[in-house]
């Protein structure tokens, strides 16, 4: 219990240090999702401690995420006009991502030879981690395993976020956040939330709807992908 | 001062509707997280004037504005698969970079042509 607490202070303390160096220096590197998970794992093997007396402290973090994704609500309802005005190109962005991300998974994991459980564990990994994880269950997938994959994407999808959005000129709020949000859940809409507040509201419309339209179309995508 | 003791009640009553949210989602076997739910139900309420902006709004931003220190944990927690990120962490290191890549760039591309199609049409 009380190394948990060591650890979660340890955890708020790293996180609000790399947050002002990533502030001042303004380099994707040195983000606080990459800097601060590396220093704690580097800290956790020199100290011989495992991943669960972390989590012990840790869990309690994991656990607010809950209440933050009900938070999204809030920029949803300051902003609804906006979305209703570009509700088509949203929805054919998000389920175009949605198509490109299971298929992509798929037919990548096949040609690097990827087993099958990898392979389906890797198609839910563009969608927000608790619902993921339940897609990943229903098509036979491994769930924490998933929730790997699902983080990863997100650390590598804010670090090349902006250099895509401009090596594509995707300069629109709009197709922003749906870049964003669409590519890499929750780390990607807290990116465009650093660009603007509405390029973040329609980022968090767009993780929405990928998770909404990859548990429909994910075990479809599979059976024809697979066979 | 009192801004921080308010921000605090708000973190603490959106917890306890999430928490509430969760029971309910169980109890009526809907298949989605209650997390979602409620970012819904919490929408619906505010757009009906139920709940009022000014009682959610500074916890809100608290949470928004710090979310990528919720995520930390489970970053963390990849160290638990260190051997199958041995074995076969180059080729997952690439499906999720090149795949990642292409939903990204085509998604954006698609909503910025149309959006622009939109724009033209209404000009």
């Amino acid at each position: 219990m009380i190394t948990g607490l060591l650890f979660l202070g340890l955890t708020i303390a790293v996180y609000l240090l790399a947050k002002r160096i990533y502030a001042s220096s303004g380099k994707m590197y040195t983000s606080p999702l990459i800097i601060t998970p590396l220093l704690i794992i580097a800290f956790l093997l020199m100290t011989g401690s495992s991943y669960e007396s972390y989590n012990a402290g840790g869990k309690w973090l994991s656990d607010l995420l809950q209440p933050a994704t009900i938070a999204f609500a809030i920029p949803l309802h300051k902003n609804f006009k906006v979305l209703k005005k570009h509700a088509a190109e949203i929805a054919a962005g998000v389920l175009s991502g949605t198509v490109i991300a299971v298929i992509s998974s798929m037919l990548l994991a096949k040609w690097l030879h990827l087993s099958g459980d990898l392979a389906t564990s890797l198609v839910p990994r563009s969608v927000t981690t608790p619902i993921a994880m339940s897609i990943s269950q229903s098509i036979g997938g491994v769930p924490s395993i998933t929730a790997v994959f699902v983080i990863l994407t997100g650390v590598l999808g804010t670090m090349m976020g902006p250099s895509v959005l401009r090596l594509f000129r995707i300069d629109n709020e709009i197709a922003r956040g749906v870049s964003l949000g669409t590519a890499a859940h929750g780390t990607g809409t807290s990116k465009a939330f650093e660009l603007s507040s509405l390029t973040g509201t329609i980022s968090s419309i767009a993780m929405i709807l990928t998770a909404l339209f990859s548990i429909g179309l994910a075990p479809a995508l599979i059976a024809v992908f697979l066979h | 001062m009192k801004k921080i003791a308010l921000g605090l009640l708000q973190v603490a009553g959106l917890t306890v509707f999430s928490l509430l949210v969760n029971t309910l989602t169980s109890l009526l076997h809907i298949p989605l997280p209650g997390s979602i739910i409620g970012m819904i139900l919490l929408f619906l309420l505010l757009e009906s004037g139920v709940i009022r902006l000014n009682w959610v709004e500074v916890g809100a931003s608290w949470l928004l504005a710090e979310l990528l220190l919720f995520f930390i944990p489970s970053a963390i927690g990849v160290m638990k698969y260190s051997k199958l990120l041995e074995a076969d962490g180059l080729q997952v290191l690439a499906v999720v970079l090149v795949g990642t890549f292409a939903v990204m760039a085509g998604s954006g591309v698609l909503t910025g042509a149309i959006y622009r199609i939109k724009e033209r049409r209404s000009s």
